[in-house]
């Protein structure tokens, strides 16, 4: 069952971008290929990426840095301010329905984003200035390290309560939401949120660097570290990266990072692929589309890891 | 026990309102303006039939070859095309701090010290990086 499952996965990661091997061939870059097409296949990709993404439960983020970064002819700097603006506008889009649902805790969210927004400046500028090749080894780790943690996190999550610490306290980060899927409202509250705080400056760090979605460990981050329930960690993970993106976001754009034909494509595509994806949602099994993710990973991980190490 | 009161909701539904707007209004602009730039209704500053040879250059070195805009002086050449779809993207980046600045009265209002200076450290934060100051 389980080898069907993955068979399933890398069969599905290479319908995953029918773009990819055209792009990998494609040296030098650009060459044979119209300026139109690549917008095309970039949105398409990205379409089959919000189809992908919404089914294994994880931002559209974090799956396009890797992807277009290591089959794509555009160079890294454009590729991951992209992927900041995808990654900002999903969470931004999201927002107000997390809210209003009471999926989302913006009290919760607030001093969490605050230290991952200082975070994301940090990794912008760092990334904006450290040379391609160690940026794309990093990227290649950094991408390899989420396959294995959604490997092993993929059947965890907690959902006990815990006496909220003095921070937590002092800040009003408990409360109670309402859960459809139970019917029933569920009290929290927050602890180890001085770790929280430490734990989201660092996640901002990797988000501005490579221009990564976060959802992948901001959601463990409260869930596992904080203690908050994994729906309401999932919601207020989609609301801190609307803030966080948006400071890494700004220095990306000062510095001319922002690529306008990679922009609006990608936006697109995953957006659309994510309406879909949620009716897919329907007939595919979560841990299928999460194996295929993890496969996806792996193989752009290793592909960066190998660029960026010249082979 | 603790509950959420009835001045959280009102914070939360503030900052969704305004965050439903700002997405929409950026959305918008960012979607019409990316097909201004795309049918050369208005002509872009880096002709995308150039872009092939371009983007695979560093930031640094596209800016170079290009004359590419930093900083915010893209706002003074919005005529050309692929500037104007910034100002999609500029909206987009600002919706949080409005966002902030619209919840921060709510909470002085409710003698929530340590979240106003959360919003007010925020809006310094997110402002400094939109200024250019990093």
């Amino acid at each position: 069952m389980r080898l069907r499952s993955l068979s399933l996965a890398a069969a599905a990661a290479a319908l995953l971008s029918p773009g990819l091997a055209l792009a990998a061939r494609a040296a030098p870059p650009g060459a044979g290929l119209p300026w139109w097409a690549w917008p095309l296949i970039l949105f398409v990709t990205t379409f089959l990426m919000g189809i992908v993404a919404v089914v294994g439960g994880i931002g559209g983020g974090v799956l396009f840095v890797p992807i277009v970064g290591g089959f794509f002819p555009f160079h890294l700097d454009f590729v991951r301010g992209a992927g900041l603006m995808l990654a900002l506008c999903g969470a931004l889009s999201s927002g107000p329905g997390l809210l209003r649902g009471g999926l989302a805790s913006l009290r919760l969210a607030m001093p969490l984003a605050l230290a991952g927004s200082i975070g994301g400046i940090v990794g912008a500028l760092v990334g904006l200035a450290l040379p391609t090749r160690i940026v794309q080894v990093a990227l290649g780790i950094t991408v390899l390290a989420i396959a294995a943690l959604m490997w092993h996190t993929r059947n965890s999550g907690q959902d006990a309560s815990h006496a909220a610490d003095r921070w937590a306290l002092a800040l009003g980060l408990h409360g109670r939401f309402h859960d459809p899927a139970v019917g029933a409202h569920v009290e929290w509250n927050a602890h180890r949120t001085g770790l929280g705080l430490a734990a989201f400056f660092g996640i901002g760090i990797v988000g501005g660097l490579f221009g990564l979605g976060a959802g992948w460990a901001n959601v463990p981050a409260l869930n596992l570290l904080m203690g908050v329930p994994l729906k309401l960690a999932v919601g207020t993970s989609g609301l801190a990266i609307s803030i966080i993106n948006t400071s890494a976001a700004w220095v990306y754009m000062n510095k001319g990072a922002l690529l306008p034909i990679l922009i609006a494509p990608s936006i697109l595509g995953v957006m659309l692929g994510a309406r879909v994806g949620v009716r897919v949602l329907k007939a595919i099994k979560a841990a299928t589309a999460r194996n295929v993710i993890i496969a996806v990973l792996v193989a752009a991980g290793v592909r960066s890891l190998l660029q960026g190490l010249g082979a | 026990m603790p509950v959420s009161t009835p001045e959280r909701r009102t914070e939360q539904e503030a900052y969704a309102h305004w965050l439903a707007w700002g997405v929409r209004l950026g959305f918008s602009a960012l979607v019409g303006t990316f097909f201004l730039y795309v049918t050369g209704l208005v002509p872009a500053g880096v002709a995308p039939e150039r872009l092939p040879e371009l983007w695979g250059l560093p930031v640094d070195a596209y800016i170079a070859a290009t004359g590419a805009p930093t900083g915010w002086s893209w706002v003074h050449r919005l005529g050309e095309g692929d500037l104007l779809n910034l100002v999609g993207v500029a909206i987009l980046a600002a919706t949080s701090i409005a966002c902030h600045l619209r919840v921060l009265p709510l909470f002085m209002r409710s003698r929530e010290r340590a979240l106003a200076a959360i919003c007010v450290a925020q809006v310094i934060v997110l402002g400094a990086a939109a200024a250019g100051i990093f």
